[in-house]
């Protein structure tokens, strides 16, 4: 805990101290960064950069992964992996049955080092059939969902400005766009934001 | 009582097949309606549409019948077996055909429920009681109005609410006036980490920096009217983290500021602070 406190306090001082020039460290232009990182995938071929499955197993920092064409997928989760489950998480947080999609480097061995990991990630629409505390019952495609707001995490983007906290806008029979993160093996989800017209 | 409610699923059942028949035959949206439906599936793409067409010719016409005097038995036992092949119909659409559109009361795509399963069970239950029924709906109405008018709205009322077409037309607004009246989602307050993030990809500093950056967000956390975010970077070779610091009362993007840590010795690699938002005159662009 001192740790994360120390390496927090580091980091903050270091966004809000003084400007230290970036010109003698050679071009940030953008062009630059993206010409020395060019990758080429052809058209239509899996990116080999790109992995999604549910977990099968956990050993280590490893994740077994089976996608959802069967292949296996071994992740390897290290110290500059994401981890996102509804909002920025730690590896602990992640379990076997979790689904995922994971972005990072293949290794010569056929490893995925993950550079970003997002866990149970949904991103449906749907209707609002209906509404309880804290709670949205969405039509999906005939299917119901039910969605939870999660106070303090969930978001809403009306109109496309920018997002708030207040689900309060959000209407009965109204189409929404939903992104939220999924509990395995149900039909429900927690809301990361809820993206609806107000 | 049992022969008023006999003599009166004539016109319940009649009522219900001729809304139904209106739909596959006058509504503009019937071709989509049949094509959504599990006749695709049964008949095929191309006989769909025809066959949903005489299918509404049929409710149309035994509809007719039933509600028109004389009273016969045979067209309680067409309506039951109707019904019989309604539900049979449906049956099947649900099994073989899950994503298809039910196509009864409405052109409204409804996938086949346990509701419109129940509904086509009702009817076949109306349409058996009519077979024994010795007079018209009109006498027995006539002679039993209250009891009879009451019979017929409670059964209307259950048609209507196993109906989900009919949803948008009562059941939503019911619950919009309950969410009206009971706010069940208000409560949400403080900056959600999505606006921080929106704030922060806006800004010149995210810009100068994107490329670098290898992760999504990694950790982010409020100190002293700031809101860190930090990513997971690669800067010359070396893994870095770079720290956006986001005022939490001020939208403009112009105000983040980023560092470039070093994982390794925690030194600033670099630093930038926020670009003001030019002043002086701007140029307005109008779209013509």
């Amino acid at each position: 805990m001192d740790q994360t406190l120390d390496r927090r306090r580091l980091l903050a001082t270091a966004a809000l101290g003084g400007v230290v020039g970036a010109t003698a460290l050679g071009s940030l232009a953008p062009e630059a960064a993206f010409a020395a990182e060019a990758t080429a995938v052809a058209p239509g071929a899996p990116d080999p950069n790109f992995a999604e499955g549910r977990i099968s197993k956990i050993s280590g920092s490893m994740l077994l992964v089976t996608g959802s064409d069967t292949v296996l997928h071994s992740i390897r989760i290290t110290d500059g992996t994401s981890i996102w489950k509804l909002h920025p998480t730690t590896f602990d947080r992640v379990a076997v049955g979790d689904g995922l999609y994971a972005r990072g480097v293949r290794l010569p061995d056929g490893t995925l080092a993950a550079d970003s990991v997002w866990v149970n990630i949904v991103n449906l629409h749907g209707h609002v059939a209906a509404v309880g505390r804290n709670v949205l019952h969405l039509d999906h495609k005939g299917q119901r969902i039910l969605a939870h707001v999660v106070p303090g995490r969930s978001a809403a983007v009306y109109n496309g400005t920018p997002a708030v906290s207040d689900m309060s806008l959000l209407r009965v029979g109204r189409h929404v766009q939903v992104l939220g993160a999924w509990h395995p093996d149900t039909n429900e989800i927690d809301i990361a934001t809820v993206y609806a017209a107000a | 009582m049992i022969e008023l409610i006999a003599a009166l699923q004539p016109l319940l059942v009649g009522v219900v097949l001729i809304w139904s028949a209106r739909v596959k035959l006058v509504s503009r949206h019937a071709a989509a309606a049949a094509h959504r439906s599990a006749l695709v599936r049964l008949v095929g793409q191309r006989r769909a549409l025809p066959a949903y067409r005489l299918l509404g010719g049929v409710e149309l016409t035994l509809g007719g019948l039933l509600l028109l005097p004389p009273a016969l038995r045979l067209e309680a036992v067409a309506a039951t077996v109707l019904a019989a092949g309604f539900l049979g119909y449906l049956g099947y659409a649900r099994r073989a055909a899950p994503t298809s559109s039910c196509g009864c009361l409405s052109a409204r795509p409804v996938p086949v429920s346990g509701r419109s399963l129940a509904r086509a069970a009702l009817l076949l239950a109306a349409g058996g009681l009519a077979v024994p029924a010795t007079t018209g709906w009109a006498d027995a109405l006539a002679t039993r109005p209250v009891a009879g008018g009451a019979v017929l709205l409670a059964e209307l009322a259950v048609v209507v609410a196993l109906s989900p077409e009919l949803d948008p037309a009562w059941l939503l607004p019911l619950r919009r006036l309950r969410a009206r009246l009971t706010h069940p989602l208000r409560g949400g307050s403080g900056v959600p980490l999505l606006a921080t993030v929106q704030q922060l990809q806006l800004s010149d500093a995210y810009r100068r920096v994107a490329a670098l950056l290898r992760s999504d967000v990694r950790e982010h956390w409020d100190d002293g009217g700031w809101r860190f975010v930090a990513h997971a970077a690669r800067y010359q070779g070396r893994p870095v983290t770079a720290v956006f610091a986001v005022p939490l009362a001020d939208p403009e993007p112009g105000a983040v500021r980023v560092a470039l840590v070093d994982d390794a010795t925690g030194h600033t690699l670099l630093s930038l602070a926020g670009t003001a938002p030019p002043s002086g005159p701007r140029l307005a662009v109008v779209p013509v």
